[in-house]
């Protein structure tokens, strides 16, 4: 069984630098780290494998790819990736991939499927901490034309051809099935990644990540990056914070009289 | 003006730390400024009342605990005052900051990772040594305790250390200059290097000469103190700086007002790796073996079988724990390594070399964690947080039955070669006493809080006698029996052993030529009874002598009698 994670870079903190003219973020690397929804499917991704190395497990064996596109520093992120367990690693790396909405990424993760062995389970993370939009998932679901399962919330089985998993719902979870492949999106909570160990980190530095530019993933330039991105951002920009602190000082009847002057001086 | 208010129920908490001793007081005051400290100091000099001196109360010795009068919480003196650069120990520049006692450690080191001071007020020489910081490598303070809510003036009270002691030592280096008001009221300014102490051994006096014109000469104690990390007792030794008798001194001797500290340059890349041994002896070797050849390690943690299974315990109940990654069950051991390096790929070396060293003494370099992430380092922060919080939570279920229950937990150090020994004594003796404990701490500096966790008050007793026998067992050893927690009230009767009642005599003497009245910090360091017999001889002899001592000094405090609540102008 071969399982892919598509994991994305996105900025370690909330402050985002965005481009005045193309309005799309910033990456240059600076402090980027995997998706935290990604690092889940990834972590679910690793215990399916895990599953299969048992005593007992079916004979089949398990690896686990990764696959992202970005600029060339995302590779030390699919580094870690491999650390943690993750077997093989590939990196969409193109200036023409540069400036893609979701629909012109999917595209391009797509691309990147079809030159890696064929997947059985593709998992995404359900959405990023940076665009918010959860659309990657079911749009490669799209375009590889396999179905989808989204906000998974803990997988129940997989194998013989089909997954089980407890998905999110109005109210609380559910079961889903799907027959294999299939694409599965994964919620925050679904799992904590684990931690590399030194060996881990060895392998992680001295495994090959395969690099593909768009000709070489057989991606249409026209489909790609902002050519081949439809939604068109009018305008974008960081919310700006404009709370104050107020001390309260005294003993704890002044404080609370303070504080009772404050909540009658709000406007609620 | 500052207000002296009753120590009514509303301020209830003010007679209580972090070591879950309760004292008592008729009256507390939060000042803002040296004026008032030195306003309020007059007037509590005057009544003879003591005064308690106290921050955010995080101390685990119970310093800041009120033994009566008058608590002065400097909580509100949280002012960042300015900033300069300075020649550093080795005579390159290094950045200094000036600060109120009052300024909390986690908010000061968000100012500097944040690039974000509040400079309102600062002079131009402060404002362009804040702007030329900014512009260049991230600056630290060093000393990392556990409680970062920890204020400035109660890290350098006890001399303060933490993981990272064993890279950068403890506080005391790193304070450059200081401002104490005495009892009287009187000022001093300490500036590192300004002021030595001369002579040697029972010879060595100390020079010191307020602002108000008022020279001292300090006679010092006689003792030798243990070469290892060591936060007993005041600090001397030949040529000694003024500074460093202040630091670490309990709050007894003076009130600091204002602190400078030394920055240091981070390291620009800080990896952690947590190694996990099936035997707590193949832990101890590897650390031995790996001090010397790890020269780019910030720290060494502890963690032993027991702790580990507490943590593993209170997990799987749910505990808030659920974040934490699984620790094997195999794992008897767990050493934590902090590694500062120039770049990654001296960090993927050093990596390399603990491997090494965990294979030299039989582990396998796949039991290990690996923190190269921001998340990750986090996580391996909360573990190390939760070892701690676990063993409490465990204590305070068995308190439910019986309320006399409480942890014991030692801070004693060692020197290095006698890291295997003190190990041996702690788990011979705990194994004889039938008493279950859990160790963790500062495994590279040999300082590890051995945790006594009593099921009943018998085993609460067995542990405070046990505690007592390693007191004398580490000072033979060449050890300390306080090494990062102060002595404060609660671990006098070590110092005691780890000094002689002789050279405990010495120190309150000390005491008494700064206090003559014997009011700042009562009950640390040495008993009240002993300083008492102390000041009546040292007013004795001033009086043979002609000395200029205080003659209030003759006097009892008035500790029992209610100072009256009021203002202070």
């Amino acid at each position: 069984m071969h399982v892919v994670v598509c994991v994305k870079a996105v900025p370690s903190t909330t402050e985002v630098r965005m481009d005045t003219v193309t309005h799309t973020i910033v990456r240059d690397g600076r402090q980027a780290v995997i998706n935290p929804f990604d690092t889940a499917a990834l972590e679910l991704a690793l215990r399916i494998k895990d599953a299969a190395g048992e005593k007992g497990a079916p004979a089949e064996p398990v690896s686990v790819s990764v696959l992202s596109m970005g600029i060339p520093d995302t590779e030390r992120l699919l580094r870690d990736a491999l650390s943690r367990g993750a077997d093989a690693a590939v990196l969409l790396s193109d200036r023409a991939f540069a400036g893609a909405d979701t629909l012109a990424t999917s595209y391009a993760l797509a691309c990147g499927l079809a030159q890696m062995p064929p997947a059985d389970l593709v998992l995404c993370g359900k959405m990023a901490v940076d665009g918010d939009t959860a659309q990657i998932g079911p749009e490669i679901a799209g375009a590889l034309g396999v179905p989808c399962v989204t906000d998974v919330r803990e997988l129940a089985e997989v194998g013989a051809g089909r997954v089980r998993v407890w998905r999110g719902c109005e109210g609380g979870t559910e079961l889903a099935e799907a027959p294999l492949p299939a694409v599965l999106t994964v919620a925050k909570e679904a799992a904590d990644l684990r931690m590399p160990s030194i060996a881990g980190v060895r392998f992680g530095e001295r495994a090959r990540v395969r690099v593909l530019d768009a000709p070489a993933a057989g991606a249409d330039p026209a489909r790609c990056g902002l050519a081949g991105s439809p939604t068109q951002v009018v305008r974008s920009f960081v919310p700006q914070r404009t709370s104050v602190a107020v001390r309260v000082e005294g003993t704890v009847a002044e404080q609370a009289a303070q504080v009772a002057d404050l909540i009658e001086g709000m406007t609620l | 003006m500052v207000n002296v208010h009753p120590m009514d129920e509303g301020y209830a908490g003010f007679c209580r730390d972090e070591s879950r001793t309760q004292g008592s007081a008729a009256s507390i005051s939060f000042p803002v400024s040296e004026d008032e400290v030195r306003a309020l100091m007059r007037q509590m000099s005057a009544a003879g009342t003591p005064v308690t001196v106290q921050g955010t109360r995080t101390g685990l010795a119970a310093g800041a605990v009120p033994a009566g009068g008058h608590v002065m919480n400097l909580a509100h003196m949280d002012r960042v005052l300015g900033m300069r650069v300075a020649p550093g120990p080795d005579g390159a520049a290094v950045f200094c900051v000036r600060l109120q006692p009052g300024v909390v450690l986690a908010n000061l080191r968000k100012y500097l990772a944040d690039k974000s001071m509040p400079t309102a007020g600062w002079d131009a020489e402060s404002l362009q040594t804040w702007g030329e910081l900014c512009e260049g490598t991230e600056q630290i303070f060093p000393t990392d305790p556990t409680e970062a809510s920890a204020t400035l003036g109660g890290i350098v009270a006890c001399n303060a250390s933490g993981a990272r002691s064993y890279r950068y030592g403890p506080a005391r280096p790193h304070i450059r200059a200081l401002r104490v008001v005495l009892a009287s009221g009187e000022t001093l300014a300490l500036e590192r290097g300004a002021r030595v102490a001369r002579g040697r051994g029972a010879e060595r006096t100390l020079a010191l000469e307020t602002e108000q014109g008022r020279r001292m000469d300090l006679a010092l104690p006689s003792y030798e103190m243990p070469r290892t990390k060591n936060a007993s007792g005041y600090y001397i030794e030949d040529g000694m700086d003024a500074v460093d008798l202040f630091v670490g001194s309990d709050g007894t001797l003076g009130v600091v007002t204002e602190i400078e500290v030394e920055l240091v340059s981070a390291p620009a890349v800080v990896w952690a790796v947590s190694c996990f041994f099936t035997a707590e002896s193949q832990a101890l070797d590897f650390v031995v073996a790996a001090r010397p050849e790890l020269g780019c390690a910030l720290a060494f943690e502890y963690f032993d079988g027991a702790a580990l299974g507490i943590l593993r315990h209170q997990k799987a109940a749910g505990a808030g724990f659920a974040s934490l990654p699984d620790v094997d069950p195999a794992a008897a051991a767990c050493v934590f390594v902090e590694l500062g390096c120039a770049d990654e790929s001296e960090a993927l070396a050093a990596l390399e070399r603990v491997a090494a060293l965990i294979a030299r003494v039989g582990g396998s370099e796949d039991a290990t964690w690996v923190a190269r992430t921001d998340v990750d380092r986090e996580r391996l922060r909360f573990f190390r947080h939760a070892v701690p919080e676990s063993v409490n939570m465990l204590i305070d279920e068995r308190r439910r039955t019986d309320p006399a229950i409480t942890k014991l937990g030692s801070d004693m150090a060692v020197p290095d070669d006698r890291l295997h020994d003190v190990m041996a004594l702690y788990r011979e003796t705990l194994a004889e006493a039938g008493l279950e404990s859990a160790t963790w701490g500062h495994i590279g500096n040999n300082h590890l809080h051995v945790n006594v966790l009593p099921r009943n008050a018998a085993d609460h007793a067995r542990g405070k006698e046990l505690f007592c026998c390693w007191a004398r067992a580490v000072t033979d050893m060449g050890g300390a029996v306080s090494a990062e927690h102060g002595v404060g009230k609660i671990k006098r009767d070590f110092l005691a052993v780890m000094y002689g009642e002789g050279h405990l005599r010495e120190m309150a003497r000390l005491k008494c030529q700064l206090d003559p009245q014997g009011l700042l910090g009562r009950g640390n360091l040495f008993s009240a009874e002993l300083l008492d017999e102390e000041r009546a001889a040292c007013a004795a002899a001033a009086g043979e002598k002609g000395c200029a001592l205080d003659a209030a000094a003759a006097g009892s405090p008035a500790g029992a009698s209610p100072h009256a609540a009021g203002e202070v102008a």
